[in-house]
């Protein structure tokens, strides 16, 4: 490990007590800012691109970090989400999660097949939400961000997140057992 | 907390609980169903691809070197200090700053015309040298070097060539003063005293007080209080200027043509009433409205009198400037040349400890004031941008 990346990142907030390094950052929120990027990209390729732009971002990026202003997922996921949606102007396209990479876990014949109707029927639903309803989907679910860092990178509050996130959810929930 | 605000509230906990557990714990029914619901969304997110993963954690582990093209060899760049870049609103508000602090500047330097002070009313003098004195006047300006800390402000509109106001206000009653400090080494005390009387008479004045002392020290060797012709009132400042070397000069103006044109009228009034009350008396048919007449013009004879020296007083005041000179062994720096009598030593550095900070302070309030606007106007226009770039790139989202 070179200098660069033994330099410390501040504490995170709440969780851990003691300094962590980049390199500890990034092996706790890679999977899960892989997972949102992917989800909002629908493209495996440009999310493995813009997954590692945005960490190299971060990366150079790391001094201005500020632990005041959020925790540090909260501060990799903004950077991830301003390239994933730089990105997704860039090739004109919409994120629809019907249309999501191949399923790495795909159901197999061992599934169970009422486990495997119930995926489709939910990834059915989230091709009828509007972006930002999937952007909120992405950040609670798939990047496991508490409501309060959602509301950190999205610049709202928390009882603004909280309230969308039940919207979305109901609809959601509208939307499975229409499919069903 | 209204019942559909306790249901979202309820709602939310359920999911968060269902996240952290990994596992659905309702019995059944909605909550079970909403359990279900979010673990399956959690349980559907991407997962990287392994070689991706691998990658990725080996440029993170080395710190992502910069990737060179072609195998060349890596040319050492001479290493310069990393700057951050500055946040815009750090940038925007130094940029108000020093544009205040310019703009304060350029103002100050507008107003410092060495020596001058003016005030007064609307119709006060404006400066000491009035473009169309001649060389007199600029000879007055080319004496003043000597540094003044009082510099007021400049009011009204400009002077014309003649030393009155602009046209249309030709009647206008204005009373000037000035005061003027000079010094003098202590031999030429006596000329340069005698050189001001001379000067005073050159210009049809007159000398209204003198004193002049000799051997106090510290003490101004010479106080005179001067009347010249308004008119003729800068030449003579400029001339007086000559005599020593200048270490103040103010000078004012005070319009007093409403209490002119107020004694005028109560004077006409006065004569008016007086003439009226002599054709009564010529009129008179009884002894008793004879005398009742003659006590009323005598009342109203007093008045014209007093009128008439009101007049003749306020004629004076708008003819003659007061010019007050003060004269100083040169040596001295007390006496009436703004900088107190006690400048040396502990006390002095005080005072201009002092003075230095209220100059600041002054400064300060003078460049926070300027600044604030365009501050608050890049404010405005960084948030602007930032809202602006961000519901862009939110517009991806569709």
């Amino acid at each position: 490990m070179n200098e660069a990346i033994a330099e410390r990142v501040p504490p995170l907030a709440g969780d851990t007590p003691t300094v962590e390094t980049f390199e500890a950052l990034y092996e706790r929120t890679f999977p899960k800012v892989y997972a949102y990027v992917a989800s909002l990209l629908r493209d495996r390729s440009a999310a493995e691109d813009v997954t590692a732009q945005a960490f190299e971002r971060a990366y150079r990026k790391r001094r201005g970090y500020r632990p005041a202003r959020g925790t540090a997922e909260g501060w990799i996921f903004g950077i991830a989400r301003n390239a994933a949606l730089d990105e997704l102007r860039r090739r004109k396209r919409r994120a629809a999660l019907h249309a999501d990479p191949e399923d790495a876990a795909a159901p197999t014949i061992e599934d169970h097949a009422e486990r495997s109707l119930r995926r489709e029927v939910v990834r059915s639903a989230l091709t009828g939400l509007a972006g930002a309803e999937r952007d909120m989907v992405a950040l609670k679910f798939m990047g496991g961000l508490s409501n309060a860092e959602i509301a950190r990178v999205l610049d709202t509050t928390e009882s603004n997140v909280g309230t969308r996130l039940h919207r979305t959810i109901t609809k959601l929930r509208e939307a499975c057992n229409d499919r069903a | 907390m209204t019942e559909h605000d306790a249901h979202i509230e309820s709602d939310l906990r359920v999911i968060d609980e269902a996240l952290e557990r990994g596992t659905a714990s309702a019995p059944g029914g909605p909550e079970r169903e909403l359990e279900e619901l979010v673990l399956e969304l959690a349980a559907d997110a991407p997962e990287p691809d392994p070689a991706f993963a691998a990658d990725l954690g080996e440029r993170v582990r080395s710190g992502f070197p910069r990737r060179r093209r072609g195998g060349a060899p890596r040319v050492r760049r001479l290493a310069l200090p990393k700057l951050r870049r500055p946040p815009m609103v750090a940038l925007a508000g130094a940029a108000s700053i020093i544009a205040a602090v310019a703009v304060v500047i350029s103002l100050q330097s507008g107003q410092s015309e060495p020596e001058m002070s003016a005030v007064g009313g609307d119709a006060a003098e404006r400066s000491a040298f009035p473009d169309g004195e001649g060389g007199d006047s600029a000879a007055a300006r080319d004496s003043m070097s000597a540094p003044t800390p009082t510099v007021g402000p400049q009011l009204g509109p400009p002077p014309s060539a003649d030393g009155g106001f602009a046209p249309g206000e030709q009647d206008r009653r204005i009373e000037r003063s000035a005061s003027l400090t000079l010094a003098a080494p202590d031999d030429r005390l006596e000329d340069v005293a005698n050189d001001i009387i001379a000067v005073t008479d050159r210009y049809d004045g007159f000398v209204l007080r003198s004193s002049v002392s000799s051997g106090e020290e510290g003490a101004s060797a010479g106080d005179f209080e001067l009347r010249i012709p308004a008119s003729r009132l800068q030449p003579a400042l400029g001339d007086l200027s000559k005599l020593g070397d200048v270490r103040a000069r103010t000078q004012a103006g005070e319009d007093i043509t409403r209490e002119f044109v107020s004694a005028a009228d109560r004077l006409q009034g006065a004569r008016a009433e007086r003439r009226s009350l002599l054709t009564r008396l010529e009129s008179a048919e009884t002894d008793t409205e004879a005398e009742s007449i003659r006590r009323r013009l005598d009342l109203v004879a007093a008045e014209v009198n007093g009128l008439r020296g009101q007049l003749r007083e306020l004629r004076l005041r708008a003819d003659y400037a007061t010019v007050a000179v003060t004269l100083e062994r040169e040596g001295d720096e007390g006496g009436s040349s703004g900088y107190g009598t006690d400048r040396d030593g502990l006390r002095g550095a005080l005072d201009d400890a002092v003075d230095s900070l209220s100059a600041s302070v002054e400064l300060l309030v003078r460049v926070l004031g300027v600044a604030i606007a365009p501050a608050l106007l890049a404010l405005a226009l960084w948030l602007g941008a930032r809202t602006a770039r961000r519901r862009r790139r939110e517009a991806a989202l569709g």
